[in-house]
């Protein structure tokens, strides 16, 4: 249905990021935490706009921007994503020196990329709106200005994100060539009636994955990852580590689970993607191995996670790759605000031995962190079991056992290093003393929330599943 | 008169660019590409194409050039790529330029074997600006979006600090 108020969930959330910068100018130091407010609020709207179109289908400019469930589910997501990147920075931005007001409106502004990605099926406007979301994430990643780790992840992420965004141009602009359209569904069109291997095309479709695998981090598009993940302010990390992922795969999945379906010839693109996950998951966990920085053990793993949502991707298991993309929001989001609250005025603990005796000395982030690790290691009760549990049933019954055989050792790899940090928290003596700032209420609705929703997902997952289904039934 | 105008400003291209080659001050490498880019527009305004002209002169011999003459200015290389890293350049560029041989010759014999289309498509600056305001509306709106984030990720990046 054409309707002007499909834009309004962009239209939100760019409306808030010009007003936060508008109040930034009149507002003093110490109270740039009411622009946190107003962004909460916009989001709150954002969030509520998204819940009201539901099952409505709205679309705008000729179909350019189309509100499907499957969008409006995953904008839903990631304003809730934002919204749990703003709280915690609400009291990290004043500690680290990174209190800024256009810290509110940079986030806001990659949010509405995010939004104009999710909501159009034409690799152009996709291709904008990814261009938003790297150009604001580029400047949140060197926000830390006296930090030159900082400064260096923003100019890594710059560099070699305008080389794959070169590549993902230069994809488009081939399989525009061949089949004269830069929507999603035209281009698969030509798949179908191309009885021919057309290598123009194929080459712009590999070229796109190399533009995606870029920005979802996976093995090898993934070297810029540890270094970005460690370098940006904590809060942003954690924003990296979910976001462009998420959207990253949610175009995956509007782009190859059709192509596969439909498609005459897919061996080739098929056999790179299998490629991409086994290393992704091979090299993401036993990297991860040798890591003593926080922010850089979760980098690893965040990579390693990409590649167990690629095995979705191969397996045409839309449900699972949705579902897991949920937990992995919650769970990842989770173990980010421990590690953020782990840090006080001009300081932040991020070493391993930092975490020594933490979990006694500070129960309430020891328990809640343990339970995040656990569910990104995929323990039951956990959201975390329940999405790898789907993602490698289905992956079998599609015939990729081989892929799920690696997938399942890479994780049983992976629970070494996240138990390493439990062992850390409970079984070590401290070897030095750490101080925190213990008042941050809204870190604290952080962890409670992701605590929530990675149980909720793990022991009662059936509303939440309910709404996948209605989402991905409906797409295009 | 067409005839002669091509193979002036063709010659002038591919002299500036054999200048630009050749010279070793980087700022005269940067203008003879400005030349280069110059004659190249006139050539796109030979074919009847006024607005790709105009385009590529703002674009690449405004914008581009400007860029790249602020940025040798302020990193002020006097001195060339060092002598054992230039043998690498060389036989990469050898490598590159067999690669774009082959690419030429194969567009050239295929320019010739396809139909001379007769229907000219004349796009003027008016159809390019229908288009962006109708079919192509909502890049459009995207990439002002796209702009504000830009201008505030470098005005955050570069404010001035604040004193203790």
């Amino acid at each position: 249905m054409n309707n002007f108020f499909a834009l309004s969930p962009i239209l939100v959330v760019v409306l808030g990021a010009l007003l936060v910068l508008l109040l930034d100018v009149f507002l003093k130091k110490e109270n740039k935490n009411y622009l946190a407010y107003i962004s909460l609020i916009f989001l709150v709207i954002c969030a509520f706009v998204c819940i009201r179109f539901w099952n409505k289908n709205y679309s705008y400019f000729n179909g350019n921007l189309f509100l499907d469930n499957l969008a409006l589910f995953f904008i839903f997501i990631l304003v809730l994503a934002t919204g749990f990147v703003i709280l915690l920075s609400m009291k990290y931005i004043t500690f680290q020196d990174v209190n800024y007001g256009e810290f509110y409106a940079l986030l806001l502004l990659a949010l509405s990329g995010v939004a104009i990605m999710l909501s159009s099926i034409d690799l152009l406007i996709i291709f904008l709106g990814l261009e938003v979301l790297s150009i604001c994430s580029y400047a949140l990643a060197g926000l830390k200005r006296k930090d030159e780790k900082s400064s260096e992840a923003a100019i890594k992420y710059f560099l070699l994100g305008s080389f794959a965004t070169a590549f993902l141009v230069y994809g488009l602009a081939l399989l525009y060539g061949s089949s004269h359209s830069t929507s999603i569904s035209s281009i698969i069109n030509f798949f179908i009636t191309e009885s021919e291997l057309s290598i123009m095309a194929l080459i712009g479709l590999a070229l796109v994955i190399i533009g995606f695998g870029f920005k979802i981090a996976v093995v090898p598009f993934h070297m810029w990852t540890p270094d970005v993940y460690q370098g940006a302010p904590t809060p942003i990390t954690a924003f990296f580590s979910v976001v462009p992922k998420a959207v990253g795969f949610i175009v995956f999945l509007r782009l190859f689970v059709p192509y596969w379906k439909n498609a005459l010839n897919t061996q080739a693109i098929f056999w790179i993607l299998w490629v991409i996950c086994v290393l992704t998951m091979v090299v993401g966990n036993l990297v991860a191995l040798r890591q003593t920085n926080l922010k850089r053990i979760l980098a690893y793993s965040s990579i390693a996670h990409a590649g167990y949502l690629l095995i979705a991707v191969l397996a045409q298991d839309n449900s699972s790759l949705v579902f897991y993309l949920t937990v992995y929001l919650f769970m990842n989001i989770g173990a980010f605000a421990a590690v953020i609250a782990l840090s006080r005025k001009g300081k932040e603990y991020l070493e391993l031995e930092d975490y020594a005796g933490v979990g006694f000395k500070y129960p309430w982030i020891g328990v809640t962190f343990s339970i995040f690790l656990l569910s990104l290691a995929g323990f039951p009760p956990t959201g975390g079991f329940l999405a790898k549990f789907y993602v490698f049933s289905t992956a079998v019954r599609e015939g990729l056992l081989p892929l799920v055989i690696i997938g399942v050792l890479a994780s049983l790899i992976s629970v070494f290093y996240y138990l390493r940090i439990i062992v850390y928290m409970y079984m070590r003596e401290p070897a030095r003393e750490i101080e925190i700032a213990v008042e941050n209420p809204a870190l604290f609705l952080v962890l409670f929330f992701c605590l929530y929703g990675v149980i909720q997902l793990g022991i009662y997952p059936r509303n939440i599943l309910v709404l996948i289904n209605q989402a991905v039934s409906s797409f295009f | 008169m067409g005839y002669f105008l091509f193979f002036l400003l063709a010659a002038l291209t591919v002299g500036a660019v054999l200048a630009m080659i050749i010279s070793k001050n980087q700022a005269y490498n940067a203008l003879f590409l400005i030349l280069a880019f110059a004659c190249l527009g006139g050539i796109f305004a030979l074919l009847e194409a006024p607005f790709i002209a105009v385009v590529q002169i703002i674009i690449y011999a405004g914008a581009i050039m400007v860029l790249f003459i602020f940025v040798i200015m302020m990193i002020n290389v006097r001195y060339g790529i060092p002598a054992e890293k230039k043998k690498w350049t060389i036989y990469l560029s050898i490598v590159l330029a067999v690669v774009l041989i082959i690419e030429l010759i194969l567009s050239i014999k295929g320019a010739f074997t396809l139909p001379v289309s007769t229907a000219i498509i004349k796009a003027g600056p008016t159809d390019l600006g229908r288009l962006l305001f109708t079919k192509y509306l909502y890049p459009f709106e995207i990439t002002s979006i796209l702009i504000i984030a830009a201008l505030v990720g470098a005005i955050v990046l570069i404010k001035k600090k604040e004193k203790k």
